[in-house]
């Protein structure tokens, strides 16, 4: 058995602010062999100073205030939800080393819950989270179990048809027992909430609030619980967690159950905000990716804030380069990212 | 270790095996054309309906599918095509997963199993290829559903298209917004567009931004956006009400122009009119009932079932009562796919595509949908009585409000968006 | 992903000097058992034989970079789309014979291959993030495609129909054995290269390179000419499959040219078939090519007990996925490898 690729010298980064980012499972990096001092503090100041000179040239170009503080508020609000999404991914990622494409699949289930619990049962939308977080729960925990462990320890590629599989499958079977109608949930008292001079709605500032509640949770629990401390010693070296007695398929399995139960929390919270089709969680796949990158694999807290700052890019992309697609702004920030800094904003090369 | 083995093996063999096999019914053999030849009373007449039964756009898939399903029906319940002995017509299905490939492989298998025109398929991309296979075949392809001008540009002669191009649309859209503006005491002065950056957004865009500008409106600004990535419209909005535009044009799909609507709703610019040209969403019902009072007077410029017409109205009833579903007006575009093949078919007194090609090219059939003459077709295959009519959302409803011949009720304009 | 390096097989690292001509055999073999298919099958079946040796020449290139070279690409799509791109771009604008073309667009991939792969590596990622680069640089030319001018925006590009059938521009009748001809062709050579790669000394040094990238420096292998040129290879053999795509079918536009699904494709079959084998890409396209036609055959004309199923759309593609995830679980090696360590260990 070869060494884990996890160990290597110590190349100097921040400090972890993450949770998982003590060393993560998969090293970006084959080992460097030089080493830089950098202050902790120095990549998020230059995220920042990027994102004020875009806010500034997004002014002169488009000539008006509103427009461009629109465009940060939507920009931070849409950003926060992407974050709230791509929160379970890095979980999946940090530990388990699963791209998991089956994240927006997840998301849709639960869209689907929000969508019979309020238009059958005529429930607050967000009480919906009462069954959407614990069915997707156990939905993840019977999938890692039945059907990733087989894969643990296999060649990427295995995992991602494997994932890609489960997509197919989730989506199709979605579309079997609820028709391609697009359907809708309302949130009753859905109004219009003016915000640092733009504008937005209820849904989404209550998305964007449970977000960081959420975060915040998954933070303590990553923290300060036996079972987040598990967590993270299998995602630095399962086989020294092994060793000193942690049953490594058991945190396996209720890992990704935690990912999926995120994405459930996610569908419930972004019901009101978009039209419900079978493929509506696609949408988000490739966006949560980007973002998970960003923040750093395993890190949650990075997932927010990267999922802020790829919501501004999208947002002031759209009003920079107002002919191409903003898709093109945030995967160039992702080429960026993976050349000079694959560890995310947050993460630390080990 | 052993039996995963074996089980996989056990998997993967019959498969292989299958693939040898052939996977498709043998069908008639020979080169070139389905295998119709002529058709005696008793034989069944196959045409072939290619839609996206799958994937994200299965919801008007299917429903088109049951639209040419039901034209089928009543045909045969008719008695079947009368010069050809009563023969009956036989409607193969199909899914063209919204995939250009899949739709040419399936197409291809179709023209194998014998159809002897094909009707479909909704995605301008999956809508070239099968002409591609249709004219390499010799048979009749009726698209009911595409946009693209591209398709019939290209001097092919077995492909007919009975919605008004892109070009019409964008066109008409226009003109109907100078002349209701006018009317209304409150003409268009400087008309915003938000566009998808597709090939379809890009040549609505495009085509109405000539004809707007020859009627003296001023145009802009114009923002595009990716259909299928875009999830909030807040800033684009504000771009717009910024821009003290009082018409906002939208061209996109349903899943957008929902979007739109709340973005509209939310950020309250003060425009005269949405105005929608073939927007896939300002017409339906179910965005009035999804964007609510949102989407209260939003205008699109779209070809769109003629409400007006005894047939339709019956038709949408029929639709209603079997499938517990509103009919959309691309079901009732495959319908009338399915009546000008049948209508063909009995002038050619002949199934063989190339003959009935002939025919086709030949039609004057009144419509289901709401045009501005019967169904004829230009040298090109263009449907020349084609052309949008303007709805409106009202209390609720979609209504159509002009031209007059089909106006159900008077539009309202301004439609007092922003107030 | 060690334990992943450790799954593969390293016995194509060290061919003996007659194995490699055994397998050339084979394929020879074949080739000519091969040829008088397309005078015995249906059209429609042809046509799911053509499908099938495309994805084999896709798989047969992602394999190289992938398979022998351990570098997990999930953005073939850009190689396939740069020479289908190229190949049209050239037949349409300025008549060019789509072979021309071909070779054109095996140089241009081959370029762009090179390019990525000095950024990636120089910038030292493996795993999963550098798949995640290959797939950002694969959507990125999908985005500018969509939005540049210069190939026509989002439309694409038709093949033009021309009026007498040529060999010289790859266009047949439809349902003509030719293009079966062709792709075979394609195929054989496409295999054929990636024998004769295995033997050469490039092919031990990536090898070499996969299994130790340490102790292949340490003897002296030039690492990263050796990776930079299997990801040239590579990519020059998927863009023939995109060349050849576009001519048969006519058309092709910036989301079947660059998108996610296409990347997809060149890997499922490697992976089906055994990634890091010869036979392993041919035997999973054999495999995948029908199977989504199989599952929709089924479901039309569905045996009495399962009738219900009838007309219920999506149901094939669940079938599918659900054969997928099954294969991939229960033949981690792929089908011919687990066939070969099956005769490995009697």
């Amino acid at each position: 058995m070869s060494l884990p690729e996890r160990s290597g010298p110590p190349d100097a980064g921040p400090a972890p602010v993450g949770e998982l980012g003590d060393s993560t499972a998969e090293s970006p990096r084959s080992p460097v062999r030089t080493t830089r001092r950098r202050p902790s503090w120095a990549l998020p100041a230059i995220a920042v100073g990027v994102v004020v000179v875009a806010v500034l040239l997004a002014y002169l170009r488009s000539g008006s205030t509103d427009v461009v503080s629109q465009a940060v508020v939507t920009g931070i609000l849409v950003g926060g939800v992407y974050g709230l999404v791509a929160m379970g991914l890095t979980l999946i990622f940090g530990v388990l080393d699963i791209v998991n494409f089956a994240h927006g699949a997840f998301l849709t289930v639960a869209l689907y819950i929000t969508v019979v619990m309020v238009n059958r049962f005529g429930v607050y939308p967000m009480l919906a989270l009462v069954v959407a977080v614990p069915v997707m729960f156990l939905l993840g925990a019977a999938i890692q179990r039945f059907v990733l462990a087989g894969a643990i320890g296999k060649p990427l590629e295995n995992q991602l048809l494997i994932t890609l599989g489960l997509a197919l499958l989730i989506d199709n079977l979605l579309l079997l027992f609820f028709g391609p109608n697009p359907q809708s949930v309302k949130l009753p008292g859905d109004t219009a909430v003016p915000i640092f001079g733009a504008v937005t709605t209820v849904s989404r500032l209550l998305a964007f609030g449970v977000a960081l509640v959420l975060a915040a949770l998954l933070y303590v629990l990553l923290r300060r619980t036996r079972l987040g401390t598990a967590i993270r010693a299998v995602a630095a070296n399962d086989s020294g967690a092994q060793l000193v007695g942690i049953d490594t398929r058991r945190i396996y399995m209720t890992t990704f159950a935690i990912g999926t139960a995120c994405a459930g929390a996610a569908g419930v919270l972004v019901a009101p905000l978009v039209t419900i089709e079978p493929t509506t969680g696609e949408l988000f796949n490739i966006i949560a990716f980007v973002v998970v990158v960003l923040g750093g694999m395993g890190n949650v807290v990075g997932a927010l804030v990267g999922g802020v700052l790829i919501g501004l890019t999208e947002q002031l992309g759209a009003l920079l380069l107002p002919g191409q697609s903003p898709l093109l702004a945030i995967f160039l920030v992702f080429v960026l990212v993976l050349l000079f800094r694959p560890q995310g904003l947050f993460g630390r090369t080990s | 270790m052993r039996k995963n083995w074996i089980v996989g093996l056990a998997l993967a063999a019959p498969l292989a095996l299958a693939a040898c096999g052939g996977s498709a019914p043998p069908g008639t053999p020979g080169a070139g054309g389905g295998g119709g030849g002529t058709a005696g009373s008793g034989q069944t007449i196959k045409i072939a309906s290619l839609h996206p039964l799958s994937g994200s756009s299965a919801a008007d898939g299917q429903q088109m599918d049951n639209g040419a399903k039901l034209a089928v029906e009543a045909i045969n319940n008719a008695g079947g095509i009368a010069s050809m002995g009563g023969a009956k017509l036989e409607l193969l299905s199909a899914d063209s997963k919204g995939a250009p490939e899949t739709g040419q492989s399936e197409a291809q298998r179709l023209v194998q199993e014998g159809a002897v025109a094909i009707i479909g398929t909704y995605q301008s991309a999956v809508s070239q290829n099968v002409a591609a296979v249709a004219e390499r075949n010799k048979v009749p392809f009726v698209i009911d559903v595409s946009s693209a001008d591209a398709i019939l540009s290209q001097g092919y002669q077995y492909t007919f298209r009975l919605q008004p191009s892109g070009t019409v649309l964008a066109d008409q859209g226009a003109q109907y917004l100078s002349d209701v503006s006018k009317a209304a005491g409150k003409p268009a002065k400087k008309v915003a567009i938000l566009h998808e950056q597709g090939p379809f957004g890009t040549a609505i865009k495009d085509t109405f931004t000539k004809k707007a500008q020859s009627l003296g409106m001023e145009v802009g600004p114009v923002a595009s956006y990716d259909p299928a990535k875009v999830s909030d419209f807040t800033t684009q909005v504000t771009e717009v009400k910024a821009s003290g535009a009082d018409v906002l044009m939208v061209a996109g799909y349903y899943r957008d122009g929902v979007l739109v609507a709340k973005a509209v709703d939310t950020v309250k610019p003060t425009l005269n009119a949405v105005w929608g040209v073939a927007n896939g969403a300002f017409d339906l019902p179910q965005f009035a009932a999804e964007a609510g009072k949102a989407g209260e007077g939003f205008f699109d410029a779209n070809y769109h079932l003629n409400g007006k017409n005894p047939q339709t109205q019956a038709l949408m009833k029929t639709y209603q009562d079997k499938y517990n579903d509103q009919i959309r007006t691309g079901a009732v575009l495959s319908y009338d796919a399915v009546r000008v093949i049948a209508d063909s078919l009995n002038r050619a007194k002949s199934a063989d595509p190339t003959t009935l090609r002939g025919a086709i090219a030949q039609t004057n059939l009144e419509s289901l949908v709401a045009q501005k003459g019967p169904i004829t077709f230009s040298s090109t295959g263009e449907n020349q009585g084609a052309a949008p009519i303007l709805m409106q959302v009202q209390g609720g409803k979609v209504v159509q409000t002009y031209p007059q011949d089909f106006a159900e009720t008077m539009y309202r304009y301004p439609a007092t968006t922003g107030q | 992903m060690s334990a992943a390096t450790q799954e593969r097989s390293t016995e194509e690292a060290v061919l003996p000097r007659p194995a490699w001509g055994r397998h050339l055999i084979v394929l020879a073999v074949l080739t000519v058992l091969l040829i008088p298919l397309p005078l015995i099958l249906p059209p429609a079946t042809q046509a799911v034989a053509v499908r099938v040796l495309i994805f084999a020449i896709m798989a047969v290139g992602w394999n190289i970079m992938s398979g022998f070279g351990g570098m997990f690409s999930f953005g073939h799509a850009a190689y396939f789309g740069l020479g289908a791109y190229t190949s049209v771009w050239l037949l349409v604008n300025h008549g060019v014979s789509p072979w021309i073309g071909m070779v054109a667009g095996m140089v241009v991939a081959a370029l762009f291959g090179v390019a990525v792969g000095f950024l990636a590596l120089r910038y030292r990622l493996k795993g999963a993030y550098f798949a995640l680069s290959t797939f950002a640089f694969a959507e990125m030319l999908r985005l500018l495609a969509i939005n540049s001018d210069f190939v026509n925006r989002a439309v694409g590009y038709n093949v033009p129909l021309r009026r007498e059938f040529s060999l010289a521009f790859m266009q047949f009748a439809p349902g003509a054995p030719e293009y079966f001809w062709m792709a075979l062709g394609l195929t054989v050579v496409a295999i054929a290269v990636s024998i004769l790669f295995l033997r050469s000394k490039l092919g031990r040094f990536t090898v070499a390179v996969r299994d130790d990238e340490e102790a292949a420096a340490a003897v002296g292998v030039p690492v990263m000419r050796t990776k930079i040129l299997t990801i040239a290879l590579s990519a020059a053999i998927t863009s023939v499959a995109g060349a050849f795509y576009t001519q048969y079918y006519f058309f092709i536009d910036p989301e079947g040219a660059f998108g996610p699904s296409v990347s997809i494709q060149a890997i499922l079959p490697a992976v089906i078939g055994g990634v890091g084998t010869i036979w392993g890409p041919a035997i999973g396209a054999l495999v995948l090519g029908p199977l989504n036609d199989i599952t929709a055959t089924l479901l039309r004309n569905p045996p009495a007990a399962l009738s219900f199923l009838q007309g219920r759309a999506g149901l094939d593609v669940i079938v599918y996925a659900l054969l997928l995830i099954l294969i991939v679980l229960l033949l981690p090696q792929g089908v011919y490898g687990a066939i070969r360590e099956r005769v490995r260990r009697r």
